[in-house]
């Protein structure tokens, strides 16, 4: 199966090498250059939209950055006696151009990606409106409705190149741009990237800042837009706000859509059908916009993942698991956990309220280093609020939080995991059908000592660094007991796995102070002994455990200590036998009359 | 001689005169502006309150407002009240059908694929509008007549001073409708929890489709009551419905008060700017304030901040 897609893959390029040698005229090679620029932005728009699922109606905007830019450049160097022997100047406006639209990128995505939600979408359309606008009205510099015409052709060396060598040049780029998207995605800032769609709580809690995540998503998307810019540019030698209209930027979204947003072939699938069709229809300006809108609607109903999505990506056969997995918890110690050293957490007058309801008042929580410590209380207590402010995902109204004696700075979730605080949720956030493997690796991924580059150009390093990872991954994967199935998508586990799952991507970020909220929700009677078994060899591990749980009997076989919260405040603290006899604590959950009796 | 520099001085004096007269004069016509942006505007915070959907196609319902206005009174003279009360009518059941078909098949999937479908009914319903109406500008008279209403020195036209009355009346019968009756705290559970809202025996259903082709009315209305001042034109909504959205982001999406305040705010504002400066500047400046307020108080001017839930 896999050699017939690698045969497949390269008969298309081969067919793309020979494309201008079997066509006559310049016209179809045009179009050919065309399709394959288009194809480059479309992969940019893809790594955001398909992969990371923000969308972005900007595109026109951006390419209109890159082009104009490399346009105004190059036709300033172009006389210069230097650049004209030498043909330099494309290639600096084309640096400048992907520079100047990811700078723009980063302006637009900074600001309208701090709230959740839609918006970017909406910014980005505005954003286009706004430049579309400049483009006319800035006459002095963009040539208004005019336009910039006569603007350098490329040209290699002194060498100036026809619509055929050109044509060459641009599918290299486009290899190139179909080569990075690969290497991005499979990187660990692109397996971030897919686990964020699934779960933005989910990938904070590992460690990673959501924001810079989407921002750096948006400034390399917009690079790729910047870049493709410039090839239009030179490719037309003339360029007007005509060719940047909100209409452009609905086409790249379409492109991807239809070819299969999230797959590696579809931005040039759906860019080749999208430039061709028009081509092929009659009167199509006239009804330009009802057939797109007619395309989108029809493509959301019909073609949910498109095209591409038509022939699912080959994933390796999950290998059948060998008998129940949770009855052979004998797996070594993994070695990401061999340096952990458990931190004391120390929490003082903690007070919350959310509008009038008083959710912790003068909260005092005092867990020692290496300690398995339960949290228990009636529903409504306060306990998942605890968690949450210790986690970083609330802040305080008062109180302080201490780590081994020192203050500690918990902003967000994010900056908590970087503390070494490291959680699981009471619903499990888990990365839809990403593998097992995949989820403990993202929770590792903080550990990578390597830049970006480096998986971009798949290093040395890299490759080793990799495997290293997938090593201790497989290893966390086993000590939770859910060794084979390493490769099975989360989705297809059942519940009691899927908590297991989310236990060892926390272990993966190598915690000092592991919050567990309700484990055992859910699992049936032989899963809850297996967790108990994990709880435990943690603690030989020395990982300081925080536990919420109601399963009592899990509470009391496995924690050191306890503090039990009602309504917001502590009634007790002690040993697990004091805490069973403790009055007030029988009183709260079971009633006044039955601490009486 | 001395008469010549009495002459001077009248001229002075009458200038600074001029001045203000036409600050306020570019100022109230602003505000009439501004009141449209508020009613388009409260349109997104209307779905985005219940569902979180944000309906990219409201420009689409503000031109079809304008240009059912433009045949309903200029091709078949209906009165023009009559229109103010139909078209509305009108597009919330439109709206009603094009939330059953472009927001729920998606809004199930729990996907942010309905920007895309309704991003798709703006396209589609603006080239259509093209086709049933041409492209060109067509100017639709007010009923009101254009006979300027004095308020001191300050010319105001009867359909702007229809139009701030009506958003004025829609705002303050929103609020009411918000805070007094039980179906708008029913909209406001349904923000909070849909979940929880559905167990409490609300019909959650009705508040979702209801919200969408409520903001599709209120942007119908916008479109009747503005094409007199404007030109009915299938064009009319797209920017009107972008600078309303950045007027709701400005506000606060989740706050329907500050967004009337913030629309007569910026429409004067617009007014004064493209007044005293340089009409390609109006055009931008909304959107850069938006950034602006995106980078200081991303949840809005008026808007609270909100935790997410763990």
């Amino acid at each position: 199966m896999r050699r017939v897609t690698t045969g497949i893959a390269w008969l298309a390029v081969a067919l793309l090498a020979a494309f201008p040698l079997l066509v006559e005229g310049t016209y179809y090679k045009f179009l050919g250059i065309i399709v394959l620029i288009y194809g480059i932005v479309a992969i940019g728009l893809n790594i955001l939209s398909g992969y990371a699922g923000l969308l972005s109606l900007g595109r026109a905007a951006l390419m209109a950055a890159g082009a104009y830019t490399t346009a105004l450049m190059t036709k300033a160097l172009a006389p210069l006696p230097l650049f004209a022997a030498t043909g330099l100047h494309i290639w600096l406006g084309m640096v400048a151009g992907t520079v100047v639209a990811a700078l723009f990128g980063a302006a637009l995505a900074f600001p309208s990606l701090r709230v959740r939600g839609p918006y970017l979408a909406m910014v980005t359309v505005a954003f286009g409106w706004v430049v579309w606008k400049i483009l006319q009205e800035w006459v002095s510099v963009t040539g208004g409705d005019l336009g910039i015409s006569s603007i350098p052709k490329p040209q290699v060396g002194p060498l100036l190149l026809e619509t055929q060598s050109f044509y060459f040049v641009v599918l290299g780029c486009f290899m190139v741009a179909l080569g990075l998207q690969d290497r991005i995605v499979r990187s660990r800032f692109g397996m971030r990237l897919r686990a964020m769609r699934h779960s933005e709580l989910g990938i904070a809690s590992v460690g990673v800042d959501v924001h810079r995540l989407k921002v750096a998503a948006f400034v390399i998307s917009a690079a790729f837009a910047g870049f493709g810019g410039t090839l239009f540019a030179h490719q037309q030698n003339y360029i007007s706000p005509d060719n940047f209209q909100f209409f452009s930027s609905v086409f790249f979204l379409l492109a991807i859509l239809f070819g299969g947003a999230g797959t590696r072939f579809g931005p040039i699938v759906g860019a080749a059908v999208l430039t061709v069709l028009p081509e092929l229809l009659h009167d199509f300006d006239k009804y330009r916009l009802i057939v797109y809108g007619c395309f989108i609607l029809l493509t959301l109903y019909f073609l949910p993942n498109g095209v591409m999505g038509l022939f699912p990506a080959a994933r390796p056969a999950a290998r059948a698991p060998t008998g129940a997995p949770h009855s052979k918890v004998v797996a070594a110690m993994p070695a990401a956990l061999a340096q952990v050293r458990g931190a004391a957490l120390e929490a003082a007058g903690i007070s919350r309220s959310f509008g009038g309801l008083r959710a912790l008042s003068d909260v005092a929580l005092s867990v020692g280093a290496g300690t398995i410590h339960a949290l228990i209380g009636p529903n409504g207590a306060g306990k998942t609020t605890l968690i949450n402010i210790v986690s970083g995902i609330y802040r305080a109204d008062a109180g302080r939080i201490l780590i081994d004696g020192q203050p500690a700075r918990i902003g967000s979730l994010h900056g908590a995991a970087a503390q070494g605080i490291a959680r699981t949720f009471q619903t499990i956030k888990l990365f839809g059908d990403m593998t097992v493997l995949e989820h403990v690796l993202t929770g590792l991924s903080r550990h990578s000592r390597l830049a970006l580059w480096h998986a971009l150009l798949d290093t040395r390093a890299a490759r080793e660094e990799a495997a290293s990872q997938i090593e201790q991954a497989r290893q966390l994967i086993a000590f939770v007991g859910l060794a084979g199935y390493e490769d099975r998508p989360a989705t297809e586990l059942a519940y009691g796995h899927r908590r297991l799952v989310e236990i060892a991507r926390a272990l993966a970020v190598r915690p000092r102070l592991l919050l567990l909220d309700e484990p055992a929700a859910g699992l049936v009677a032989d899963e809850i002994m297996a967790l108990a078994q994990v709880i435990r060899r943690l603690k030989q591990a020395s990982v300081t455990i925080l536990l919420i749980e109601h399963h009592m009997d899990l509470v009391v076989s496995v924690s050191d200590r306890i503090t039990v919260l009602d309504q917001g405040v502590v009634i007790a603290d002690g040993s697990p036998s004091a805490i069973q006899r403790d009055e007030r604590v029988i009183a709260a959950y079971l009633g006044p009359s039955h601490a009486a009796a | 001689m001395i008469e010549a520099k009495r002459f001077d001085q009248e001229r002075s004096c009458s200038r600074r005169g001029r001045y203000m007269y036409f600050f306020f004069q570019i100022g109230s016509s602003g505000i009439a502006t501004g009141a449209v942006y508020g009613l388009i505007a409260v349109g997104y915070s209307l779905t985005f309150i219940t569902t979180k959907v944000l309906n990219f196609a409201l420009g689409m319902w503000v031109m079809l407002g304008g240009m059912l206005t433009y045949s309903l009174q200029v091709q078949y003279g209906v009165h023009p009240l009559i229109i103010l009360l139909l078209v509305p009518c009108l597009l919330f059941a439109l709206g009603l059908v094009a939330e059953r078909f472009t927001v729920l098949p998606f809004l199930r999937a729990g996907s942010d694929v309905w920007v895309l479908s309704t991003l798709a009914v703006g396209l589609l319903f603006i080239d259509l509008a093209e086709l049933i109406w041409g492209r060109s500008p067509t100017p639709v008279p007010s009923y009101f007549g254009s006979t300027p209403l004095m308020i001191g020195q300050v010319a105001i036209l009867p359909q702007q001073v229809l139009i701030i009355a009506t958003a004025i009346v829609i705002f303050v019968a929103l609020d009411l409708f918000y805070r007094r009756t039980l179906l708008g705290k029913a909209f406001r559970a349904v923000a909070h929890s849909p979940d929880v809202s559905g167990l409490m025996g609300i019909n959650t259903r009705l508040v979702q489709a209801g919200s969408y082709a409520a903001a599709a009315a209120l942007a119908g209305i916008a479109g009747v009551m503005v094409v007199p001042l404007t030109l009915a034109e299938p064009q009319l909504g797209t920017v009107l419905g972008l600078k309303a959205f950045a007027i709701a982001i400005i506000a606060g999406l989740a706050a329907p008060r500050g967004i009337l305040i913030c629309g007569l705010v910026y429409g004067a504002f617009e007014g004064l700017v493209s007044g005293y400066f340089y009409t390609g500047i109006r055009d931008i400046l909304g959107f850069s304030l938006m950034i602006l307020a995106l980078y200081l108080k991303p949840e809005g001017l008026f808007g609270t901040r909100q935790e997410e839930r763990a």
